[in-house]
């Protein structure tokens, strides 16, 4: 009983960094219509500026957190302006090759400057945690879950509660209508795109604590942000953190059952998305389109 | 009288020779040169591995250049290595072989970089009846064809944690409960199988065993699980990047076994530049290391390996064992080449399939199947950030730091 219990406290560790990952990458989606298949790379981004202030300047990680959000934000919004505004309203393909030409150019970047070399962020705390019983919890994993639930707070709180967030939101309902009001969409676009790098950017300075990181470690957290909004639901803050969390449990109990390794997690966890695009296309808590 | 009839009978000899046309030579001293081809990863994603295979060939060819060749039955042979790059690819390695041997007049094969490349290679080397002698391919899979022409000097994937075993077996409290991660690659579940068939037989039992796809980014799920279990010994069967992800794991989820042994990773320096402290305690299978005392009977000792190593280029960093092994091929078809006094491709065969040497890198001799299953892996262990080699203690310049404490008080 107890090592279920592990196992579901494990999955909602996980299922913490993956709505930590899927934010960002929901947002884009929601508003800007790009599945930006460099959302990985500015992750990995923000884990090795992360690794950069730690291990240089001796700053804590969890402190970094916010350095990381201002500099993928300012990263995030003149890739936006600069680059990817051109094809915006270009066909969903062009959007895909631009974002993945970008991730090629981001991941060889991180290449030359970092080596291929693995890296870790080790703060003395690694090793400790909250042991009740036979069951642990790292304190590292337990905050990456905390900010992961503030960090879908404050994207509720912007999108809800702000003049930028009811512009954001008009542009994801409806650009012309949008800019007939006043919206500027080129401004805005690049915002909500830098707001994504933001968030990429502190999920990736939580998961640089608990794994080692390599530029190409990025890709995966492409494809599970991708897993995630389509479990949870595009257009809510809700649903990527429902989305995020049942992802997280879904992988760990698909390892931890009897006679299954991890190999059966991914296609566990692809088989219920398949059955979720087939009973219910919204998604958990998705908005009917 | 009978000296005479001698001088007579090599006069005659001379003239045969002279008759034969002058590309023989008239010298009795130098003859052809013997090229072996080589097709390795110089590109690609094993370009780094395929760059370490080279070093150790090209190790051996400076010193054997600098004697001026193989004395094969008194006629002393130039040597050539001819390159192709395979780009990190089997299917093209099978085919650069094959030029090798056809356009490039290859009369001997040197092995490429990895399991895959090699089986595909040995293919071609059986069906030319061409000799090769490889260092880089440890499964066992490739020796179980029934292949006449190919033979391996590394010890193989079964062997690549047992030695941790056998150390183990020497400890005191012995332990005697296994938990087995296992990457799902034909090299990583051969490692694994070995030790599944190895521990019963020290009074080991593995209590866990589970696999995972090769590459995954967080083990932390079949680590957790692992804990349940409370084994003595956590071994992982797979690659760099795992055996990290199980080290991370494991401190954060209080894995605390008296042994952690991981089959790749360790033995390499980004391992404990990664890690640091947590590197320690650590153990690895390994082919070879730079602190084994082996005495061996013909070319370098290891002290003098390493040197030369750093000598040729310019650096500070020890060879690595891709690089030994691949040094070793070279020395079994030296040593081959010499006993069978010919450059027949088979007698240089039945030359190797009868070899018995001590090298630096070890005892180089092959069973029927063609693999050299003579050669004891040593296991490494981290102390304080170094690497040593604490078993077999006949080659260690350490001893195992045994319990490994548990991560709450390290």
């Amino acid at each position: 009983m107890s090592q279920f219990t592990q196992q579901v406290i494990l999955g909602l560790l996980l299922g913490g960094v993956y709505v930590a990952v899927g934010l960002g990458f929901s947002l884009v989606w929601g508003i800007l219509n790009i599945v930006n298949l460099a959302h990985g790379a500015l992750v990995i981004v923000g884990s090795y500026l992360t690794w950069v202030l730690f291990t240089r300047v001796h700053l804590d990680p969890f402190l970094t957190l916010p350095l990381d959000a201002v500099a993928l934000f300012l990263i995030g919004y003149a890739l936006q302006r600069g680059v990817i505004n051109r094809v915006i309203r270009a066909p969903l393909l062009f959007t895909f090759l631009l974002t993945f030409g970008i991730n090629l150019v981001i991941v060889s970047l991180l290449l030359l400057i970092f080596t291929p070399d693995f890296r870790s962020v080790l703060p003395s705390y690694s090793g400790s945690g909250l042991q009740l019983g036979s069951i642990a919890i790292p304190y590292i994993r337990l905050g990456g879950l905390a900010v992961a639930i503030v960090l879908a707070g404050i994207l509720w709180l912007i999108l809800n509660r702000t003049r930028v967030g009811a512009a954001i939101l008009a542009v994801g309902a409806d650009r012309d209508a949008a800019q007939l009001v006043g919206v500027d969409l080129r401004h805005m676009y690049a915002l909500t795109f830098a707001i994504g790098a933001a968030f990429a950017g502190v999920a990736g300075g939580i998961i640089s604590t608990s794994q080692s990181i390599s530029p190409t470690a990025g890709d995966p957290y492409t494809l599970q942000a991708f897993v995630v909004v389509i479990l949870g639901g595009l257009g809510r803050v809700s649903a990527t953190v429902a989305g995020g969390l049942a992802f997280g449990l879904i992988e760990v109990l698909g390892q931890s059952a009897p006679g299954l390794g991890s190999g059966f997690s991914n296609a566990i966890a692809f088989v219920v998305l398949v059955v979720v695009l087939v009973v219910r296309p919204r998604g958990l808590l998705g908005r009917l389109a | 009288m009978r000296r005479g009839k001698l001088s007579l009978a090599l006069a005659g000899f001379a003239v045969t020779l002279a008759a034969c046309g002058s590309s023989t030579g008239a010298t009795t001293t130098t003859g052809s040169t013997i090229v072996f081809g080589a097709a390795v990863s110089l590109t690609g994603t094993q370009s780094k591995e395929g760059a370490l295979t080279k070093q150790g060939y090209d190790l051996w060819l400076d010193w054997i250049k600098a004697r001026g060749g193989i004395v094969v039955n008194n006629v002393k042979h130039p040597i050539e290595i001819k390159y192709e790059d395979d780009q990190s690819n089997a299917n093209l390695s099978a085919t650069l072989v094959q030029k090798l041997i056809t356009d490039e007049k290859a009369n001997f094969i040197l092995g490429p970089y990895g399991s895959t490349a090699t089986a595909s290679d040995a293919i071609v080397a059986e069906r030319n009846g061409i000799p090769m002698v490889e260092a880089n391919g440890a499964a066992e899979s490739i020796f179980t064809k029934g292949y006449k022409f190919t033979f391996g000097v590394l010890s193989p994937a079964k062997k690549y944690l047992t030695g941790v075993l056998d150390m183990a077996a020497t400890l005191n409290p012995k332990p005697t409960t296994i938990a087995l991660l296992t990457a799902r690659d034909a090299f990583s579940i051969e490692v694994s199988q070995g030790v599944k068939d190895y521990a019963p037989t020290l009074g080991m039992q593995v209590v866990f065993s589970k696999e995972y796809p090769a590459a995954a980014p967080d083990l932390s799920s079949l680590v957790t699980q692992a804990v349940a279990a409370n084994p003595d010994i956590l071994l992982n069967s797979g690659h760099y990047a795992e055996a990290v992800a199980i080290n991370n794991a494991a401190k954060q989820f209080h894995l605390n076994a008296k042994i952690a042994a991981y089959s790749v990773g360790p033995s390499t320096p980004d391992f404990i530049n990664n890690l640091h402290a947590d590197a320690n305690y650590v153990y690895d299978g390994s082919q070879w290391t730079p602190q084994v005392k082996y005495t061996p009977s013909f070319y370098l000792s290891v002290a003098d390996y390493v040197k030369a190593y750093k000598a040729k280029f310019s650096t500070s960093d020890d060879p690595d064992y891709h690089v030994a092994e691949s040094t070793a091929a070279c020395l079994a078809f030296q040593k081959a080449l010499e006993n069978a006094g010919s450059l027949d491709p088979a007698k240089v065969r039945d030359a190797l399939a009868s070899l018995d040497v001590m090298t630096f890198f070890g005892q180089v001799k092959f069973d029927t199947r063609g693999l050299n299953t003579f050669k004891p892996m040593v296991v490494e262990q981290i102390q304080n950030g170094t690497h040593y080699t604490v078993f077999p203690a006949s080659v260690a310049n350490g001893r195992p730091q045994y319990p490994t404490p548990p991560w709450s008080s390290r």
